[in-house]
């Protein structure tokens, strides 16, 4: 192992629990909870450059910085390093010097991580109206679909709210998810029959309410909290979608 | 932000500034602390020894000696408030839909309390539509027609004599061994009288509270001690203190605690020792800005010769004029031609006050029994400057990854430009508007902006936040020194926001074990380094927010500490960061802070067993709490010690 962080934050719910670890051999591996990328198990091989570059972040430390407070409202951040040990980086910000570097290049890796998705379910916003929970990845993943939490907001020009919409599905329950999985939840945001404000969605998957039907200038982002089952162990999670805006 | 809440109207016309006489029930001094006791028992229950029952009897039982007369008559502590001065009655005008100010606020608290409102009004001083239906059925219900909405002069008579009429709260009499939410509330009145030590508001009236009543009956109501705190002794408790009850608001007859003021309030965060306020100005610092026109006033005032011409930059006459202040100190201070922390100490003695400044603050919180802060790079930086007509307070962004939307820059004015300061004897007025702006150089703050939505913190905001109405301002509030208003200790909740804990859950009644229990299987819980376990001991057992909950603080802190060995990382999911041994200290927030993951049931745990305010810097998600909405009088308090310090006299913030 060349390091390891873990991002933690209970008072978001669902929690972000986040983790990436590189091996000596540019093994990248970890977890996330709350991602655009997908939540899930990820897992792959750094290019030879990138590990290189992680290396050389790693090899420039030599001893745990002095304690700087994380600001207010920061999760939890640690940062385990064989040199080091765990330390805690959240008041370490980006800018010159050793840490620095390295608390940011550790950050870019949580995001990095998601490019090799091995057992994850990422949301995306095929067509107007639904919102789709898709897998990632070579290996199944086994999802609790009972409860599913909808957030829709749309945007118009540069982050200007356009609409807002929540909903809360009764969903298959658990299933799994393996390559080529796919499970459509209609939402209220910006399809036909779209209304601001909460709903819910039947079994058949009609959306209660109307409103102002489909809009073409706005850019939907979108939110779907499910849960993962890791043995006995249910993780609430957040799959996100959010293309660039304006 | 609650639905209750009324969002600012368009085209608000501001009310005449109508000087109404202030109302405010006067905080006395405690009292009077017992120079010695006349005989033992008296002497150790006065320094807090436990005494109970046996020991209120031997005191009884030297009734009557001298000592004890003499402490009785020490004075009542009670003595009148200083008389108002005089003021003008308001003129009798009509007040409406747009209408904002304390006139608006005052008129919420009193439609919610005689339950004319739907719900209990929020208090943030805007007159809307829920404030106008209020009004309505207060003149429907007061047969005064047509009903208008409107507050005119004969319905704010009968809606003051309403409230006037109100009954006062029923109290029970309390002695050694009651329990409930009345001794809670004799606990935050005693502590806002100036209790020493300060009462835990545990709602147990024990041998502590027992000392507590005792040294009340002798120093402020002059009599001999009874250990109770009986009618007479609530009455004077009420009279002195306002709030400390629960009641009924709104139609629905919703209870929400009246809060009790304790003190005065200090919003901003602790700033660290050894720093100073005062960016370093000049060589390696700032040499440009309201940090240099506050030193060339400052310098001015100092007696530079010639006067050095403030225009916020940086020259050689600056130099050479502060290197004469320097080096013209006794004894003197190096004349380096920088203004650090020495300089601006010496500059601050001789000028105190000035038009312009910046400050950049270093500061450091506890929240959820962790730190965090704002230092070094992180500091928070901000200017302000006194015009003509208005104080404008600045804080100066360097935006990082996206671009910010435009909405922000509204959301931080609509939240924080209420205010106006008022200089209390002469009457003048000084609107402070807050503005957020984008920049660069060393008095800038830094925040990145990153796509979607997440928790922001006061480094990284997010532009996806379809709540950034109410993050944002939040967040500003720190880049302007403000600490937070969440998952505070109690002291912590008391200092920040000059009132007391409430008492909230007082007996536990839902809870089927006891605080010692409750304590106890926390302990193991954070032994086995299971947040899970430590929710279902407390949130899982029916532990709310509340005295019953520090009950449970009180029974951990006297449990024998352990350590809880160190835990190796582990994959997950969720995955779990490394954690050093944790050697529990008794303090149970700090503990299930660095013994527990950061995970949902941690926090809803410390949530439980910590106290948060409802206003903007507190946590309005989880607390409703009519009464401390938005921003507050408190959160702008620094600026008015500046006006003072410029303008001179004595100002407060007031409602715009």
């Amino acid at each position: 192992m060349i390091l390891r962080l873990v991002i933690a934050d209970g008072s978001q719910t669902p929690a972000v629990a986040e983790s990436v670890e590189v091996a000596d051999d540019g093994a990248i591996s970890g977890w996330r909870s709350v991602s655009d990328g997908g939540v899930g198990w990820f897992a792959g091989h750094l290019p030879p450059g990138e590990l290189a570059e992680v290396r050389a972040l790693v090899g420039a430390i030599r001893a745990v910085p002095p304690p700087v407070p994380a600001p207010p409202e920061s999760a939890e951040e640690v940062l385990e390093l064989l040199a080091t040990g765990p330390v805690s980086i959240a008041g370490i910000a980006d800018g010159p010097g050793d840490w620095p570097s390295l608390a940011a290049a550790s950050r870019r890796l949580l995001d990095r991580l998601t490019d090799f998705p091995r057992a994850a379910v990422a949301a995306h916003h095929p067509a107007p109206g639904v919102a789709r929970l898709v897998h990632r990845g070579t290996d199944p993943v086994r999802v609790d679909l009972g409860d599913i939490a909808v957030g829709a907001t749309s945007w118009r020009g540069y982050y200007e709210l356009a609409g807002d919409w929540s909903g809360e599905v009764e969903g298959p329950g658990e299933v799994e998810a393996g390559p080529g999985w796919t499970y459509d939840i209609p939402i209220g945001v910006d399809g036909p029959g779209s209304v601001d404000g909460s709903g819910s969605v039947d079994g058949s998957g009609g959306v209660d309410g109307s409103g102002s039907g489909f809009e073409s200038d706005v850019v939907v982002h979108l939110t779907i909290d499910f849960a993962i089952l890791s043995g006995t162990t249910r993780v609430p999670v957040r799959a996100s979608y959010t293309p660039a805006v304006g | 932000m609650s639905d209750l809440s009324e969002a600012p109207i368009p085209d608000q016309q501001a009310t005449p500034d109508r000087k109404s006489p202030d109302v405010r029930t006067p905080d006395t001094a405690g009292p009077g602390m017992l120079p010695a006791a006349g005989n033992a028992a008296l002497a150790r229950m006065l320094q807090g020894a436990p005494g109970g029952t046996a020991a209120l009897a031997e005191l009884v039982q030297f009734g009557g000696n001298a000592q004890v007369a003499r402490f009785a008559g020490l004075g009542d502590g009670s003595a009148a408030p200083p008389a108002p001065g005089p003021v003008a009655p308001p003129a009798p005008v009509n007040v409406t839909v747009g209408a904002h100010g304390e006139e608006v606020r005052d008129a919420q608290i009193k439609l919610s309390r005689v339950q004319a409102s739907a719900l209990p009004l929020t208090e943030d001083g805007r007159y809307g539509p829920l404030t106008a239906s209020a009004v309505r059925t207060f003149q429907t219900s007061a047969g005064i027609a047509p009903p208008t909405g409107v507050l005119d002069p004969v319905t704010k008579t009968r809606l003051d004599a309403a409230f006037a009429a109100l009954p006062p709260p029923a109290r029970t009499v309390l002695s050694l061994g009651s329990t409930g939410a009345d001794v809670g509330f004799a606990q935050q009145k005693l502590n806002a009288l100036g209790a020493a030590p300060r009462l835990t508001v545990d709602a147990v009236f024990d041998a502590r509270m027992l000392v507590a009543v005792v040294k009340y009956e002798i120093g402020a109501l002059s009599r001999f001690p009874t250990g109770t705190v009986d009618a007479a002794m609530w009455a004077d408790l009420d009279k002195k203190v306002k709030g400390g009850f629960v009641a009924n608001e709104g139609a629905g007859a919703t209870p929400v605690e009246q809060n009790t003021p304790s003190g005065t309030a200090t919003s901003l965060a602790k700033q660290v020792a050894g720093t100073s306020l005062h960016p370093v100005t000049g060589v390696g610092g700032l040499t440009r800005g309201p940090a240099v026109e506050e030193l060339q006033q400052k310098l001015n005032k100092a007696g530079a010769a010639p006067p050095l011409k403030v225009d916020g930059a940086f020259g050689p006459l600056t130099t050479a004029a502060l290197q004469a202040f320097q080096t013209g100190r006794v004894p003197p201070l190096a004349g380096t031609g920088t203004a650090d922390k020495a300089t601006w100490d010496a500059l601050d003695a001789v000028a105190p006050g000035s038009t312009t400044g910046a400050v950049e603050r270093q500061w450091t919180e506890e929240v959820g029994g962790h730190v965090y802060g704002m230092t070094g790079a992180n500091a928070s930086r901000y200017s302000w400057e006194i015009q003509k007509t208005r104080m404008v307070v600045t804080a100066k962004i360097t935006f990082v990854g996206l671009a910010p939307p435009a909405a922000w820059f509204g959301h931080v004015e609509s939240v924080w430009n209420r205010y106006m300061g008022v200089e209390t004897a002469s009457g003048k007025s000084m609107p402070i508007d807050f503005r957020m702006v984008r920049g660069a150089g060393g008095d800038a703050n830094t925040v990145t902006v990153s796509a979607g939505k997440g928790r922001a913190n006061a480094g990284q905001w997010f532009a996806g936040d379809k709540d950034a109405a109410n993050t944002i301002p939040h967040e500003f509030g720190h880049l302007i020194g403000l600490q937070d208003e969440y998952q505070l200790h109690p002291g912590d909740f008391v200092q920040a926001t000059g009132h007391e804990p409430p008492v909230g859950d007082a007996t536990g009644a839902a809870v089927a074990v006891t605080p010692a229990t409750i304590a106890a299987n926390l302990q193991a819980a954070m032994v086995a380094r299971s947040s899970a376990n430590a929710r279902a001991a407390s949130v899982g057992a029916g532990v709310k927010e509340g005295a019953f909950a520090q009950q449970v603080v009180e029974a951990y802190a006297a449990l024998a500490t352990v350590t809880v060995p160190a835990a190796a990382a582990l994959p997950g999911p969720p995955p779990v960061p490394a954690k050093p041994a944790v050697p529990l200290t008794g303090n149970l927030l700090r503990d299930l802070d660095a013994a527990l993951p950061d995970d949902n049931p941690r926090y809803d745990t410390i949530q439980v067993f910590s106290y948060s305010s409802g206003s903007i810097m507190g946590d309005p998600g989880r607390e409703k709490d009519p009464h401390d909405h938005g921003a507050q009088p408190r959160h702008i308090a620094q600026f008015m010690t500046i006006l003072g310090q410029a303008l001179g006299g004595t100002w407060e913030a007031k409602r715009r």
